[in-house]
């Protein structure tokens, strides 16, 4: 259970967010137990003072209590309490809600409201509405979630929620989720487990915290006073998910000594889970053959088989209960050609297998440093996969490399990143970690960051300016690494229409009234090929007359800005992508018109980034340039003085305006 | 698909032989096969080669038979089909798809489809039955049949949405309907007649032919319109309505479902005694109409309108022994109501103050247009309220928490519906805004630093719709979450490096003054050459998205929501060592009858104060008129791109 506006937000693709999920209730009127009083548990939550660091939180949780009880096989059965007081109108929304799926069973789920004027009210049958998750078009889930809108919730009432739920037969661990959206003035996990079976714990973004022993095998841990985490108005900040602090316990096969213990239980899970999910049918087999007939390297065969996975395999998420972590079978992806993540990377092992490749999957969570190397479990929702190469293939192309702790090295590829080549890796994945589910060899791996030259843009832009200020021109781009490949797949993803509005929407944000005369993108059929965007463009009185001069902005289009401000900072500084991007600008000037002043180059290099550009005038012509470098994607918040320095800077020369006089 | 709306209907149907229907799938044209665009829709990720529905109320079921060519791979995610369904009264019956290969190789459905639950709630369930293709690549043709069985005790009221994301060549529409003629609405009126609206913009007719079967055949419908700044839907799509009725004409229609409402609406705006002693309190004997309505409104304002803050529950009104309410009287009483009950609680006080006073029934603009050729009352959403002050009638939102008074709401402006008059009741429209009605005044005042820096405050004073939306949204926010909504707002309109930090408003429950809000801004503003600084011209529009320039053509209408003026006076304190060497040039682009930009600036010592003055007069446009449109926006948005430039002087050179 949880409250609704906790939910994390859409995954990329969610073979394990299933696990993600906390509680779970089904929807029969008699688990609603009419009539009953309000329980001592929530009176007492309710008097429970608003924490001095609520702040201007519009609700706050008094209270939050899991318990766990464990049976002999490891199944929990989960109940929690909660109670969630008011604060403001916009707090109103903070209400209970549980979500389940078909294999999972809800003993009940009771709702109360201590209103404002101390009067209680129990919510009845009528205010409980299920909802299905069917909101994204290319997801079948068949979970659901069971949200309750009790009676007189207005500011100063608190809703006091309780549920108890057999969670997933598979399920043999918790991740406790107690930093909220919203300040939580009391809350706990106990997990009661059977004589003799074993735990570990572990923490995310928060020091360990030793549980006290209420019966034999009966842990109990306690926060006080933990204040609410947001993101609003911080820019360029990390995902919510990665910031906010959880701990894991397990029970099952996972609960061993050691954290890279931990891991190899975790891969060894999901080793057997995927077992034979792989094997690869005839049809398979021969399509790899014709696919690799002929292949003269490592890299051939591997890219082809890649590209068509890519290419031919209709990316559609299939989450029904264990179905959310178990893959279909090779043979049945491969008919239909559509599939998930987990597909996916079943029908890659499978045709590698054929090719004479191992590859292995590795589940781990699309948003940067949601998965913690410290904090062992199943959290995440996404799949992709491991390849291994063999010692001698040593190709430049393959640089989404993972040595592992075995000496093995692994190509890291994710078969649903459509358009980025194999051996590149998609800007988001990097610096993530994940699970090498490799059986008895499994572990948990850091995804390589790549460096600048894997990523970027080289755009050249050739204009004429004329004296009442009209810029004619062309612009010519080229897109490598990820950044090439996302504009790929938004291509895919797009029509004529409306790729010309988003083109035009990108331009009229540094040329207002500009019009594209005409634009064309080439996309090589080779994903390692850069994609280029050709257009030509006409911008009305793009220079000002100012008296006897005429302004120009040599930097026509494109920003390297990126978000930031001026407030103390205390996370860290997602700086989103490697790479490098250059800009190369000439302009040619109105006849009788000459440059008098220009703005200063400017020089800055700084350890996450550098960025140099200058102006220089010959002739008839004004020349602009500038290279903008990232090598690290995120940076601690104690540089931030540095990056608002550097993002300064780049803005300020994006602004730098040349002065042009009549002779 | 939209879900078919049903009546209420005795169950005495003779029971219908389970439906045999079964359409035949259609073998591909070698030229369907081979295609890989269509001259017909240019550049589109697909296309409907055919689509079919059918309701058929003898043997109760409604089917779905599309063929759909995908030409991109976008195009492919026509693959997965979602159909929705309400559990109650339908079941699946009958799914078959298939995959044809641009090769002609047919690959069938063979997976299960899957029965979602969309929705529960004590008495309704909707479901998605989701199922995808197999096999689909670019150039395959996609081929699926479904057929939803209804209970026996139900009709239909068919919506053919006729427009589908993408371009239909071929579509066949059919309807059975009831031989019933026990069809009674929920007073218990048979409706006799069955009435349909053909909304479609070729020639394409409706056939109904002597056994009372409806046919609907068209080609070349153009993909669904979607453009920023459209009207609702509901007045640019393509569709078929059908509806049963008692009535033969739309004039009767109108007539009497008027007469049936006005005489609600009276009887919930009685004037009872208990009002006229309420009103009695609030004018004095002297007030003049316009004081007796201003009072009254002020009274009805102060009232808890229950649609922006919450309705009490059954369970709540039991507790505290509130009885239902039932008209204007126990709304009063009540000291609370919902926006309709509000609205027409200030008729009926009016009425009681003597003032003539009239009732109207709108449809809500941001929903939808009002279509008087659509027989059904559905259609109208909200009341408003018509008061007659000096001989002139005056539109009043009393219903809109925080509306000033004289000011509608814009969604309910230009908005059609029913009225009540001296001279009867009828259909009528209500009156635009003016432009006057909807100001915004932006006024800085900023100190510019030598290092390109700016700081200063900014004063936001609102007039009309502007107000009345951050008057609203802090009913149902507290005002720390209002200033964060704004500050955040204004990141749209403030320079690149320019911070705003709201600081705090004026008026916010005042509705009858204005709305003031201020600002503290900072950051990085200006560039530097040698010898030159440069500032933006126009600070608030520089980094602006202006509207309508970058699209050269349209073919729907524009809807800006309402007519408005912009005005904006900023004033730069210059840095000591500099002077001006440029302003913005004075400006005035004009669009006849339409819209005007005036741009002017005024120097003093060590300061200069730029102005900005935008007018649209206008709502709705029609397509012919982008052109213009397009033409004054460019101008506008080039001309909001002029500089401040400013000169070292020889003083600040040394030092």
């Amino acid at each position: 259970m949880g409250i609704s506006h906790l939910s994390p937000s859409r995954p990329a693709c969610v073979a394990a967010a299933a696990l993600l999920v906390v509680a779970c209730h089904p929807a029969f009127a008699s688990w609603f137990s009419k009539g009953q009083p309000i329980p001592q548990w929530g009176l007492d939550a309710a008097k429970t003072h608003t924490p001095d660091n609520a702040g201007d939180a519009p609700a706050v949780i008094l209270f939050d209590e899991y318990l766990e009880t464990i049976d002999g096989q490891g199944r929990a059965i989960e109940r929690e309490r909660e109670a969630i007081r008011v604060l403001k109108p916009q707090g109103r929304g903070n209400t209970c809600e549980v979500s389940y799926d078909e294999t999972e069973k809800v003993n009940y789920f009771r709702v109360w409201t201590i209103a404002a004027d101390e009067k209680h009210y129990q919510a009845q049958d009528t205010d409980f509405t299920d909802r299905g998750d069917t909101d994204v078009p290319i997801m079948l889930s068949t979970r659901k979630a069971r949200i309750a809108h009790p009676p007189a919730v207005d500011v100063g009432a608190t809703i006091v929620c309780e549920s108890e739920e057999l969670m997933e037969p598979y399920l043999q661990e918790k991740i406790w989720g107690f930093q909220s959206g919203i300040p939580v003035a009391f809350e706990a996990l106990e997990i009661d487990l059977p004589p003799g079976r074993v735990r570990t714990d572990s923490w995310h973004n928060h020091e360990a915290i030793k549980p006290v022993e209420i019966a034999p095998n009966h842990l109990r841990w306690e926060i006080r006073n933990q204040p609410a985490l947001t993101l609003r108005d911080i820019p360029s900040a990390p995902e919510w998910a990665a910031l906010a602090q959880r701990m894991t316990v397990q029970w099952g096969d996972a609960a061993v000594e050691g954290r890279d213990n931990q891991w190899r239980a975790i891969g060894q899970w999901v080793t057997t889970l995927e077992a034979n999910r792989p094997d690869p049918s005839p049809e398979i087999t021969a399509k790899v053959q014709q696919l690799i007939a002929g292949a003269p390297d490592f890299y051939t065969r591997l890219s082809r088989i890649t590209e068509s996975i890519q290419k031919d395999i209709r990316y559609f998420i299939v989450m029904r209960g264990i179905g959310g972590l178990q893959a279909n079978h090779a043979a049945d992806i491969f008919r239909n050609r559509y599939g998930d993540c987990k597909d996916k990377t079943t029908l890659l092992i499978s045709m590698l297998q054929v090719a004479g490749i191992h590859a292995f999957y590795v589940p781990l969570d699309h948003r940067r440093v949601v998965v913690d190397p410290d904090d062992p479990s199943l959290i995440g929702d996404h799949m992709i996969t491991a390849i291994e190469l063999p010692p001698d293939v040593q190709d430049p192309r393959l640089k989404a490399i993972v040595k592992a702790k075995d000496g093995n090295r692994y190509l890291i590829f994710d078969p649903t990143d459509e358009r980025t080549p194999v051996g590149n890796l998609s800007s988001s994945l990097q610096g993530c970690y994940g699970t090498l589910a490799a059986g008895p060899s499994s572990q948990i791996i850091a995804l390589p960051v790549l460096g600048p030259d894997a990523n970027g843009t080289e755009r050249k832009g050739a204009f004429t300016l004329a004296a009442d200020g009209t810029l004619t021109g062309s612009v010519d781009t080229i897109h490598t690494g990820p950044q090439g490949a996302d504009l790929r797949t938004t291509l895919k993803y797009s029509d004529e229409k409306e790729r010309r509005e988003a083109l035009e929407t990108a331009i009229a944000h540094d040329v207002p009234g500009a019009v594209v005369n005409s634009f064309e993108f080439v996309q090589p059929p080779d994903l390692d090929k850069p994609l280029e965007l050709h257009y030509k463009l006409t911008a009305a009185q793009y220079a000002h007359s100012a008296g006897p001069l005429l302004l120009v902005r040599p930097r026509v289009i494109g920003s390297d800005v990126q978000a930031f401000n001026d407030k103390p900072r205390a996370i860290p500084i997602d700086l989103n992508a490697t790479g490098r991007w250059r800009d190369t600008y000439d302009i040619t000037l109105p006849p009788g018109f000459v440059v008098d002043e220009m703005p200063d180059p400017i020089d800055i290099d700084v350890d996450f980034a550098s960025y140099h550009s200058a102006m220089t005038a010959k002739a008839n012509q004004l020349h602009y340039e500038r290279e903008y470098v990232v090598r690290q994607v995120q940076i601690p918040a104690d540089k931030a003085l540095s990056f608002r320095k550097f993002e300064g800077m780049i803005m300020s020369d994006e602004k730098g305006t040349a002065v042009l006089k009549k002779q | 698909m939209r879900k078919a709306t049903f009546l209420a209907l005795l169950a005495f149907f003779a029971l219908a032989s389970p439906a045999a229907l079964h359409a035949q799938f259609q073998e591909p044209t070698k030229e369907e096969l081979q295609m890989t665009s269509d001259p017909k829709a240019p550049g589109a990720a697909a296309v409907y080669l055919f689509r079919q529905e059918t309701t058929d109320d003898a043997l109760h079921f409604k089917s779905y038979y599309e063929r759909v060519k995908v030409l991109t791979e976008k195009g492919k995610e026509l693959a997965t089909v979602r159909i929705p369904y309400e559990v109650r009264s339908f079941k699946v019956a009958a799914i078959r798809g298939r995959t044809i290969h641009s090769d002609g190789t047919v690959i069938p459905l063979a997976t299960k489809p899957s029965d979602l639950v969309d929705v529960k709630t004590a008495g309704y369930q909707r479901n998605t039955t989701v199922f995808t293709l197999p096999s689909v690549e670019v150039g395959s043709i996609l081929e699926y049949y479904l057929q939803l069985r209804y209970d026996d005790n139900l009709v239909s009221e068919p919506i053919w949405e006729i427009q589908q994301p993408y371009f239909v060549h071929k579509a066949h529409y059919f309807f059975n309907p009831s031989k019933s003629d026990g069809i009674m609405n929920s007073r218990g009126d048979v409706l006799n007649k069955l009435m349909y609206g053909v909304h479609a913009g070729n020639d394409a007719k409706m056939v109904h032919d002597p056994v009372n079967h409806y046919t609907f055949d068209i080609a070349d419908v153009p993909p669904i319109p979607n453009d920023d700044w459209m009207p609702p839907l509901n007045s640019v799509n393509w569709r078929v309505d059908f509806y049963y009725t008692n009535y033969s004409t739309g004039a009767e229609f109108w007539q009497n479902e008027g007469k049936r409402w006005a005489k609600e609406a009276n009887r919930f705006a009685n004037p009872s005694k208990t009002l006229q002693q309420a009103v009695a309190e609030i004018v004095a004997p002297g007030d003049s109409e316009d004081q007796k309505a201003r009072k009254l409104y002020d009274a009805v304002m102060k009232l808890d309108n229950t649609s922006f803050t919450r309705q009490k529950s059954a369970a709540e009104r039991k507790n505290e022994k509130l009885k239902a309410i039932k008209d204007a009287e126990g709304v009063w009483k009540e000291k609370s109501g919902y926006d309709d009950e509000i609205a027409l609680l200030y008729v009926a006080l009016a009425r009681a103050a003597g003032l003539q006073a009239y009732p109207m029934q709108v449809v809500n603009r941001s929903r939808a247009m009002f279509d008087p050729t659509y027989l059904s009352t559905s259609q109208l959403d909200d009341d408003i309220a018509i008061v007659v002050i000096g001989g002139k009638e005056v539109f009043l939102d009393p219903g809109q928490k925080m509306c000033p008074f004289g000011l509608l709401h814009w969604k309910h402006t230009l908005a059609g519906g029913l009225r009540l008059a001296s001279s009867g009741n009828g259909y009528a429209v209500t009156p635009s805004n003016t432009f006057l009605q909807n100001a915004v005044q932006r006024i800085a005042d900023l100190s510019v630093d030598t290092d390109g820096s700016v700081k200063g405050t900014v004063r936001f004073v609102m007039t009309g719709q502007e107000a009345l939306r951050w008057r609203q949204l802090s009913i149902k926010n507290d005002t720390e979450e209002v200033k964060k909504q704004f500050n955040e707002s204004m990141r749209a309109y403030l320079p690149d490096g320019v911070q705003a930090d709201f600081d705090h408003f004026l008026a916010l429950d005042d509705y009858n003054n204005n709305l003031i809000g201020f600002v503290q801004v900072s950051g990085g503003l200006g560039a530097s050459t040698g010898k030159r600084f440069f500032l933006p011209g126009l600070f608030f529009e520089s980094h602006s998205k202006h509207p309508f320039v970058a699209e050269d053509k349209r073919t729907i209408p524009i809807d800006v929501l309402y007519p408005k003026k912009d005005d904006d006076d900023v004033t730069y304190h210059l840095p000591t060592g500099y002077s001006i060497e440029s302003t913005p040039q004075v400006n005035t682009l004009t669009w006849p009858k339409h819209a005007m930009l005036k741009i002017y600036s005024s120097h003093m010592t060590g300061a200069i104060q730029i102005s900005r003055s935008m007018v649209y007069n206008y709502t709705l446009l029609d397509p012919k008129d982008y052109a213009e449109l397009h033409d004054f926006y460019q101008k506008v948005a080039t001309a909001d791109q002029q500089q401040l430039v400013l000169t070292r002087t020889q003083v600040a050179q040394g030092n």
